[in-house]
């Protein structure tokens, strides 16, 4: 026994039960003789199992400003606050790092119809850049105020005067009440499901969709932005509860227009087209606001 | 900074956009590309994480008593150049075989083939085998070219759609969202599938006729043509030669006669082959379901007579689009990488190999070469002693797998060169670590013969080589060739080799490609073949026989088992299985059933149910579909721990010698 004891050595650390004023523990030991036959006082969980242990080490971020995101993009991640904020570590503490300088359109875009939404001035930003000519319009938060102490700041009236007029010239799609309009068993979905490819690029281009699948990968845990429009999505032992395509489709805009609506009181989505741009078969989240379902 | 490059997955060659200061994050379709105009399909948005995967071999392995040893690059490099030049010394050049890749560059499918030949053997061939082997023979027989008539982009200008063995919405997402997209405009949408695929769902008239009865289906159809004076009669007199013996042969496919083959009633199939003659232009897609077949020549022959006889060849909106299955399907034959070809289509046994030999400053072998699945054989037969491998996992894809394990064990000497650990690796002597095409610098030429750029975005890991790298030290040591510097001298050296890449520079097809030939006649490239002539002249109507598959049904083995890919996996599943979200999609080998076979035979879903053929057996888990008829079942090949390539029998086209993938009788054992 002691041969193969000292052979075991070379190759692991050795533990064994040992008496230790009077109980008897484990501990290193040098040689089989000193192991004791004694029952431990304890039964040794914490070779496999730590009373407790680090399962998660968030990287320290650093600061970052970023320039020139729309407005509709940013609005996303004053959408997404009110879901994850303070929740997923990750998220937040690279949302409390990043300064944000939002460029407020001057016209409409082609397809986008953030004037549905509120239009492109924000109540919520870190620094809110209007250009006209040569002139920048500009409107800062409390938290980034200092950068800005010796320029002559916007105070809101002309953000108000813009935002009508861009309003005006983009006639906000009838998008209230959505909610109570949208029909659970409309031909839409349907419709919709014999296009669709499930390549997920309206989860992957929207900037509201924060929803992610955690997978292992040797000795690490990672997440990875995940669609809703894919069957294995939220699937329990007995599948996706949801297991047509049509029923997948549907739940994504019932949780932009339904769902998010009850829980936060606003919509989760921003007008940015992005979802209706990427679509390769032509999906149009414009039509699901604006289609006539009383009328099917 | 972003990278612009190819995805890795099908032939497509959607182009997308990396930025490289967030790895493994952002992936976004090229707006510009006229390929795929900024979409992608969730392949390319969530299949790129196997490049970070824990998992990627990083170091050369030497296998000593039986386990893998880590070693240098000079150590792996000498002693596969030595073990392979003292194997040629003993047993001559044909004693030793290469198996390039479809995955790998133009550059490195190009490099290989000239490895195998100018050490003196023919010895080379690689997955276009089992796949579009007989598009290649077919088109160049019938029309002088073997690749896809027009462009992606062209699509857009045809009035009817004629999918025959093609999954497109799964297999080439992004060409079928055209089809969708067309087919919800109004256009004519025929879809002859076993299966009811989406497009067959959306279709004008679904075609679901048996496994393994194309020629027949498609002759029939060219009958009622003709039944209907509804043929192009002046792109046949002034187009094509052999329409008098084609006429004869087709007077026998009354639709009345052939639906005791097809299964298919004739009112539709006249309904169908009426629209196809008069809808015009019509374009004619299709892909494994044609070719996987122990008839896969004909049945594109097949096609071809039928795009000729309706002259839907060169103008927009009309063609013949074989479907590539691999990002470089394309490339790589036309690199040569297949036994019976030069680089350029030049049969081994022709005067025009002089070229190469002036190129190549060597004298050539003139000998056709072996194919896949002949390596395995003269492996087991002892003719062949080594193997070296690039970016293919025979283990998995290969037909008859037990041949294929018998030949590795006979073999003295196994190479394989990879990103991962495969089954395949697994068995090798010497194990090479090769970069992703995300990590090198090449061309890949996708299915519309668009040749694209493929740069670098993430650093490799450990000290894993690009494969260009690798087979330049290997090519050195063994053939005695010039070094390489970098993959763009040797693209400089394709363009010397192949007069229809003669064009194109790493510049000019930068940033969106340029489809061959592109040369002195047609600078930009060529989007639409045969716009005038063919480059055989006239083409060619060819009459084809209709003969059953080869395996048919019997009181044992009672159903017919298709095989493939779906959406979410890619081939032996080495890439597809390592990225998270596919594989969540997708985590366990299935067999599709129908709804009423399952009563009957009494399963449920996810039981576990054994599947026999007369080659084999495999374990699998049950998954019942109404999109599948009765009596036939499908599974994919993608499952290491279940693979279906046990079933397949070994019947070869002897046209392309492609094996028949798509015609197994199999019974279910519960």
């Amino acid at each position: 026994m002691e041969s193969a004891f000292v052979a075991i050595s070379s190759d692991f650390q050795v533990y064994g039960a040992v008496e230790r004023d009077g109980d008897v523990i484990f501990d290193r030991v040098a040689g089989f003789d000193q192991v004791s036959e004694e029952r431990s006082r304890y039964a040794p969980k914490e070779f496999l199992m730590k009373r407790n242990e680090n399962v998660l080490i968030l990287n320290v971020e650093s600061k970052k400003a970023v320039f020139g995101i729309k407005s509709c993009d940013l609005k996303g991640f004053y959408l997404m606050d009110k879901q994850i904020f303070g929740k997923d570590p990750f998220y937040t503490q690279k949302r409390e790092k990043t300064l944000f300088a939002n460029f407020v359109c001057s016209e409409p875009c082609n397809g986008g119809f953030c004037s549905s939404f509120g239009g492109p001035v924000l109540d919520q930003y870190d620094l809110q850049i209007l250009r006209e000519g040569e002139k920048f319009h500009v409107m800062v938060s409390e938290k980034y105020d200092r950068y800005f102490r010796e320029f002559k700041k916007e105070t809101g009236t002309f953000y108000v005067d813009f935002s009508n007029r861009f309003n005006s010239k983009l006639e906000p799609l009838p998008v209230e009440g959505i909610e109570k309009r949208i029909k659970w068993n409309s031909e839409l979905w349907k419709e919709y499901a014999s296009a669709c490819i499930s390549c997920g690029a309206c989860n992957f281009e929207c900037p509201t969709c924060y929803c992610f699948d955690l997978y292992d990968d040797g000795n690490e845990r990672k997440k990875e932005w995940d669609s809703c429009i894919l069957s294995g999505f939220t699937s329990s032992s007995a599948g996706n509860i949801r297991k047509g395509l049509d029923e997948r489709l549907r739940q994504r805009f019932y949780h932009k227009f339904v769902y998010f609506k009850k829980s936060k009181d606003t919509y989760l989505c921003t007008g940015c087209n992005r979802c209706v741009e990427d679509c390769p078969v032509g999906i149009d989240i414009k039509e699901v606001i604006t289609y006539d379902y009383n009328g099917e | 900074m972003s990278v612009l490059t190819v995805c890795p997955y099908c032939g497509t060659g959607c182009q997308m956009v990396i930025p490289t200061q967030t790895p493994g994050e952002r992936v976004i379709g090229y707006s510009k590309s006229p390929v795929n105009e900024g979409k992608l399909c969730l392949k390319g948005y969530s299949g790129l994480s196997y490049n970070f995967s824990k998992e990627r071999l990083k170091y050369p392995l030497i296998k000593r008593n039986g386990e893998f040893v880590r070693v240098s690059w000079e150590a792996a490099l000498t002693e596969t150049s030595n073990r392979l030049k003292k194997i040629i010394r003993e047993y001559g050049p044909d004693s030793v075989a290469f198996q390039s890749s479809a995955k790998c560059t133009n550059e490195e499918n190009y490099l290989m083939q000239k490895i195998a030949r100018v050490i003196g053997t023919n010895n080379i061939d690689h997955c276009a085998r089992s796949c579009h082997s007989p598009t290649a023979m077919g088109l160049i027989t019938t029309l002088g070219a073997g690749a896809a008539t027009g462009s992606i982009n062209s699509l857009d200008d045809s009035k009817t759609y004629f999918v025959i063995g093609s999954n497109t919405t799964e297999q080439h997402p992004i060409i079928g969202t055209k089809i969708i997209k067309g087919s919800k405009k109004g256009k004519n949408l025929i879809v002859a599938d076993p299966r009811k695929t989406q497009l067959a769902e959306i279709a004008s008239i679904h075609l679901q006729f048996n496994p393994g009865t194309d020629v027949a289906l498609l002759n029939s159809i060219m009958h009622v043509i003709l039944e209907g004076n509804l043929e192009d009669t002046k792109f046949i007199e002034e187009r094509t030669e052999g329409f008098r013996a084609l006429r004869q042969e087709l007077a026998k496919y009354s639709p009345e006669i052939v639906e005791g083959i097809t299964g298919i009633e004739p009112g539709k199939l006249r309904e169908a082959a009426k629209i196809i003659a008069k809808e015009k232009p019509t374009s004619i897609l299709y892909a494994m379901g044609i070719t996987q077949h122990v008839h896969g020549t004909e049945n594109v022959m097949s096609i071809s007579n039928l795009a000729l006889l309706t002259g839907n060849l060169g103008v927009r909106g009309s063609g013949i689009f074989p479907l590539r299955g691999q990002n470089n399907v394309q490339g790589s034959s036309d690199m040569g990488a297949l036994s019976e070809w030069y680089p350029g289509y030049i049969p081994v046994n022709s005067d025009s190999v002089k070229r190469f030999e002036i190129l190549w400053k060597r004298s050539l072998p003139t000998k056709t070469g072996l194919t896949l699945s002949e390596m395995f054989d003269a492996a087991v037969d002892g003719s062949l002693k080594a193997i070296y491998i690039m970016g293919e996992n025979p283990l998995v894809t290969e037909a008859a797998i037990s041949d294929v394990e018998k030949g590795i064990e006979n073999l003295e000497l196994l190479i394989v060169q990879d990103i991962f650990m495969t089954l395949t690796a697994g068995l090798a002597d010497i194990v090479l670590p090769a970069t992703t095409s995300l990590e090198k610098e090449g061309t890949f030429t996708n299915t519309e013969r668009r040749i694209q750029k493929v740069n670098v975005i993430y650093d490799s890991p450990g000290e894993a080589m690009p494969d260009w790298w690798i087979l330049n030290e290997i090519g050195k040591r063994v053939g005695g060739l010039e070094s390489y510097d970098t993959p763009r001298s040797i693209f400089e050296e394709i363009r010397k080799a192949i007069p229809n890449y003669s064009g194109a520079t790493y510049e000019n097809i930068y940033p969106t490609g340029k489809q061959w030939p592109i040369n002195k006649e047609n600078p930009d490239g060529t989007e639409i073949l045969h716009t005038k002539s063919f480059p055989i002249g006239k083409g060619k109507l060819v009459p084809i026989p209709y003969r059953p598959p080869v395996e048919v049904t019997d009181a044992k083995y009672d159903f017919i088992m298709t095989t493939g890919r779906n959406y979410f996996h890619f081939h032996s599943g080495t890439m597809s299985r390592r990225a998270d979200v596919l594989e969540r999609e997708s985590p366990e080998p299935y067999v599709e059933i129908n709804t009423e076979d399952a009563k009957r035979i009494g399963v449920r879903d996810s039981q576990k149910i054994t599947i026999e053929s007369r080659h084999g057996s495999i374990e699998t888990n049950v998954r019942t579909t109404e999109k599948i008829p009765a009596g036939i079942v499908f599974v994919p090949f993608h499952f290491d721990e279940s693979r279906v390539n046990r079933l397949v029998g070994k019947t070869l086209d002897p046209l392309s010698k492609i094996p028949e993938f798509k015609v197994v009788a199999v019974r279910l054992v519960v």
